[in-house]
């Protein structure tokens, strides 16, 4: 049935965005966490260690997300093992985001000069040391404006998450389109919320990395 | 018992070979100054010494330890092997202070107060004890390297290595360093240097080695060797730096 498009369905959508929220805050922290091991994979003095991390990231990069949360929804479920939408979602966005926020922070690590990596094993330190007290710190503030470019880039590929059943903000604009058969003025309104959450990160971003390069 | 020997070092990049067997040995208090043009292996050489260079034959002995050995600790070595960059290398992040301290207290486990206390004194060493808050971007090239040898010196090691520390240096900020340097000598610190300052190493060194196609090719008394070179290429080479 056609009804005319209200201002609870602005609050419907506002509401679904608590999703695209939550789905990208365990995205991002699940892809950190994967993201750290694979960087630190990838710098690692041990050869076979850094190709296991060279793998990870072309498997990953080369195939799409959606693939893996079928794989992860549907796919374990027909050998038998129910997941719930949530842990399959968590599953297939960490995998995914892991392996591009791995590769952006193993460029960053890289692009610390070799010298500094030899000044600090020079005085002793070892290579945990090396990068915890001297690589990483500079590799921090190289690290903000490409991490961020990509956690909004997270942001709106959650929207992938609906053909698992999530209805987060995309999804939720999809049926508000259905019932009251408004598509222009509905995907502005779920662009524009897009935005709410988007541009104030990008803006963040920039002030962070502005203050960190002054207390360098 | 030398403090340092090389026995037959040599190190091949591929198939270039940058050090051909090279033998040297070094006595504590000596200071050993390492000449030869660019190529010839110098760097590369006081690079093994700590062992940021593998080998790929001969050996390297650091007081009593076998520094090639794989089951060496470096770690450990290193805290008594201290080296200086031709480009300082300073910690761009962290102040003069922690730049010094750093490794004190991470390696060594020294508290902070104490750390503090030991940056101010290897800073009075090098006349910069005023810079102990300031930044590395905040100083010239000569305060930078003074500082690198601060830091160095902080973990009190029983031998320096000076890579081309004043080559990057601006000409007017170069006498800074060496006098750096000179006073360390005077407090009898082992110190290997591979440089370009002849009048310096004629100076302040008590042997010199020249390097030639990886090769320790001549080496004698600073003084003397410099004056009458034995070797047509050292012969070469001097009047090609010194007019």
């Amino acid at each position: 049935m056609i009804r005319d498009l209200a201002f609870i369905d602005l609050l419907y959508l506002v509401a679904a965005m608590r999703w695209t929220v939550a789905l990208t805050a365990i995205a991002f922290t699940g892809g950190t966490l994967v993201g750290l091991s694979i960087a630190l994979l990838r710098v690692s003095p041990i050869g076979p260690l850094r190709w296991l991390g060279a793998l990870y990231v072309h498997a990953v990069q080369g195939t799409p997300l959606l693939a893996w949360l079928f794989v992860f929804f549907f796919g374990l479920s027909i050998v038998g093992i129910t997941v719930s939408p949530w842990i399959a979602a968590a599953a297939a966005y960490s995998i995914y985001a892991g392996a591009f926020l791995g590769e952006i922070w193993r460029g960053c690590l890289q692009s610390i000069s070799r010298t500094q990596w030899e000044a600090g094993a020079s005085l002793g330190l070892s290579f945990v040391e090396q990068l915890r007290y001297v690589i990483v710190p500079q590799a921090v503030r190289v690290a903000i404006p490409p991490t961020v470019g990509f956690l909004v880039q997270l942001i709106k590929n959650t929207s992938l998450a609906a053909v698992i059943g999530f209805v987060e903000l995309t999804r939720e604009g999809q049926l508000t389109t259905a019932t009251t058969f408004r598509p222009f003025t509905v995907y502005l309104l779920v662009a524009a919320l897009y935005f709410t959450l988007c541009f104030p990160l990008t803006t963040w971003s920039r002030r962070l990395e502005g203050r960190l390069h002054v207390a360098r | 018992m030398s403090l340092v020997r090389l026995h037959n070092v040599v190190k091949r990049y591929g198939t270039l070979t940058v050090l051909d067997g090279v033998s040297l040995s070094v006595e504590k208090g000596e200071i050993i100054a390492i000449i030869g043009r660019s190529g010839s292996g110098k760097s590369t050489l006081l690079r093994c010494v700590n062992g940021l260079e593998p080998i790929q034959g001969g050996r390297v002995d650091f007081a009593g330890t076998v520094v090639n050995d794989p089951g060496t600790d470096l770690r450990k070595l290193r805290q008594h092997v201290g080296i200086v960059f031709q480009s300082f290398n300073l910690f761009p992040h962290l102040s003069v202070e922690r730049n010094i301290t750093l490794a004190p207290t991470v390696v060594k486990r020294m508290d902070r107060n104490a750390a503090r206390d030991l940056a101010r004194a290897v800073l009075r060493k090098v006349g910069l004890e005023e810079k102990i808050d300031a930044y590395p971007d905040q100083l010239s090239g000569g305060q930078q390297q003074r500082v690198a040898i601060a830091r160095s010196l902080a973990m009190s090691p029983q031998l320096m290595l000076f890579d081309e520390i004043t080559s990057a240096l601006d000409p007017e900020l170069v006498g800074e360093v060496l006098k750096v340097l000179e006073e360390m000598a005077r407090d009898g610190m082992t110190m290997m240097l591979v440089t370009h300052e002849m009048g310096f190493a004629r100076k302040v060194a008590s042997r010199v080695v020249f390097m030639h196609q990886g090769k320790a090719w001549e080496q004698g008394p600073a003084a003397e060797t410099l004056a009458r070179p034995v070797t047509p290429e050292l012969e070469t080479f001097l009047s090609a730096v010194l007019h």
